[in-house]
């Protein structure tokens, strides 16, 4: 029997209060999330990276890229930031967003929506985690263009890990979204097909937007991608179209922006409690 | 009992999806240490009761709390004392048995000691299925695996949504034999199904529920004594081709062609005047059997009535 009378006189602690325990829920969901990706690491990591290093091997090799310049970089180190970033920005989308649908699809978030997590530890586990997969691909992709460059550039070091950093917390964010909402496989790839693939080549990756055309130029500033391109650019080759600080501030509205829409969405119940 | 304050109290629950009321208004205490079974038929309400409290379903109206905490307002420390083993399987194919309970008790702030493992695995029968990856499991496999997942951070109320659905007999028995253990301990137990045989078993207390009206909550033996009946058949020797007017009086009936003699009375009423006054009309008896009314029979005419 529970003794309940006793329990009511003081606040009942039924799990020992401790900052280990009080850690252990995100921790475990951040875990679990790592866990899953890296059970299929030629699914979550290696492909991602063969198909920027591939990008890498096209454009700054095969087709002329070797010898050519803009703005006095040489284009093969040019492109570089924009694969990194190919890779986190899509890389961090995926994650969230098919683990969410995923646990939708196969009922596993009833042990979430039953567990005692807070809203935003769950946001917090699953974008750490998606982050890490994200930046594990942006890294080894940075490996192989150092090879591939035969030196390291790293020109603003608070800029470079900044930029793909706060992007992989977006996109985490966007993906958790998306995920949520998700009633169906084809929306789970509506964003990456409609909305990320499009902006991220059109984002400067493979171009210096500042050459372009005056309508183009001003149409690509509209572009979020170029922004987080061009900051990251910034961080590695020192030099940048946009003001990095600004693209900066920017990125980190986004980022709060959607993480507290996922905290809203997640209290709310929205599309995952009846 | 009843000086006890409730371990589980609902209020006034009331659910509505569109025009469709799932739970209209439903009022329920739940007693610490007793097995309450909720039965009705599909669609009644059942799984959106049990959804209301345990966090899977956001009330349109009403309350209920747990241990005193509302599940809404303080839904950490509800979620914390209640354990749920849901009606659909669900499993992650990425994980071994031992990892997804491993998960499930970190979730809760838990860590899952070696010794609470093997009393789990080894009650549910899944020691040999520790490091296998739950796609491999049977379908009785997976569902003991949820109860397991339901009972890694040592719940005090633990809602079973349709336990034993598609689990063999012998297995359904070890399940039960576990949920009366379970209680023994202490846990409270709330319990929905169609096996109507599963709450007769198991439950102290059963709620009868239908479009989402509890129609009816009451001990179990008290309404199985209220509602139930006893029959007395008398197989005669001889088949007779009419009621002996004593017998008829006293609300007996023929039937199988004149060879048997049935007397249906009230479960506390005694049978044994109707078999002396059978012998004392001079009929010669054959064979006697009794039988009493199962839990299903006073469902199936309760739900008939709406509960009256």
């Amino acid at each position: 029997m529970i003794g309940l009378e006793a329990r009511r006189a003081g606040e009942p602690e039924l799990v020992e209060r401790s900052p280990r325990n009080e850690f252990r829920g995100p921790w475990t969901l951040f875990e679990k999330e790592v866990r899953r990706f890296l059970r299929v690491p030629g699914q979550t990591i290696v492909s991602p990276v063969i198909t920027t290093v591939l990008y890498l091997v096209v454009f700054g090799y095969a087709l002329g890229g070797r010898g050519r310049e803009v703005n006095g970089i040489p284009y093969l180190s040019f492109i570089v930031p924009g694969l990194v970033m190919l890779g986190v920005i899509s890389n961090s989308f995926l994650n969230t967003s098919s683990s969410m649908f995923i646990m939708k699809l196969q009922e596993t978030v009833v042990d979430l929506l039953v567990s005692p997590l807070r809203y935003g530890e769950i946001v917090a586990a699953m974008v750490a985690a998606a982050s890490v997969r994200a930046l594990v691909v942006g890294l080894l992709t940075w490996a192989v263009a150092i090879v591939a460059q035969g030196e390291v550039l790293l020109a603003h070091v608070g800029y470079a890990i900044a930029f793909p950093v706060l992007t992989s917390v977006g996109l985490s964010a966007l993906g958790l979204f998306v995920g949520i909402w998700a009633e169906k496989f084809e929306h789970v790839n509506l964003v990456p097909t409609f909305v990320i693939t499009p902006l991220t080549f059109l984002g400067g990756v493979f171009y210096d937007v500042g050459q372009l055309p005056g309508v183009f130029a001003t149409l690509s500033h509209f572009n979020p991608v170029l922004y987080l391109v061009e900051g990251f650019r910034y961080g590695l080759l020192g030099t940048s179209a946009i003001e990095p600080a600004f693209s900066l501030a920017g990125l980190v509205v986004f980022d709060a922006g959607l993480v507290l829409l996922c905290m809203a969405v997640l209290r709310s119940g929205w599309k995952l409690r009846s | 009992m009843p000086d006890r304050a409730p371990v589980v109290r609902i209020e006034g629950l009331t659910k509505r999806y569109g025009p469709l009321v799932a739970l209209d208004s439903v009022s329920l205490d739940i007693q610490a240490g007793e097995i309450f079974a909720l039965l009705g038929p599909n669609g009644a309400g059942k799984t959106t009761l049990i959804g209301c409290v345990s966090g899977l379903a956001i009330p349109t109206a009403g309350s209920a709390t747990v241990l005193g905490w509302d599940t809404r307002k303080d839904y950490r420390k509800t979620r914390q004392v209640v354990g749920l083993v849901p009606q659909e399987i669900n499993f992650d194919p990425f994980f071994t048995v031992e990892e997804t309970l491993r998960f499930q008790a970190g979730y809760f702030g838990v860590k899952l000691e070696e010794a609470k493992l093997v009393e789990i695995l080894e009650a549910l029968d899944l020691g040999r299925k520790r490091k296998a990856g739950a796609r491999e499991l049977s379908g009785g496999m997976k569902r003991r695996l949820l109860i397991g997942k339901a009972l890694v951070h040592d719940p005090k109320v633990l809602f079973l949504d349709e336990p034993t659905a598609g689990v063999d007999v012998e297995l359904r028995r070890d399940l039960w034999a576990y949920v009366r253990r379970l209680r023994e301990r202490g846990t409270t137990i709330v319990l929905t199904t169609h096996y109507l045989e599963e709450a007769q078993e198991l439950a102290d207390r059963v709620g009868m529920i239908d479009k989402g009206r509890l129609l009816l909550v009451e001990e179990k033996d008290r309404l199985l004594s209220r509602l139930g009946h006893k029959t007395l058949r008398l197989t005669l020797r001889e088949p007779i081709a009419e009621l002996p007017r004593a017998l008829a009086d006293v609300g007996a009936a023929l039937s199988e062609g004149g060879g048997v003699i049935e007397i249906t009375r009230p479960v506390e009423a005694e049978l044994g005047s109707a078999l002396a006054l059978a012998v004392d009309v001079g009929l010669v008896v054959r064979d006697i059997d009794t039988r009493r009314s199962d839990l299903e029979e006073i469902y199936v005419q309760l739900l008939a009535k709406g509960g009256e």
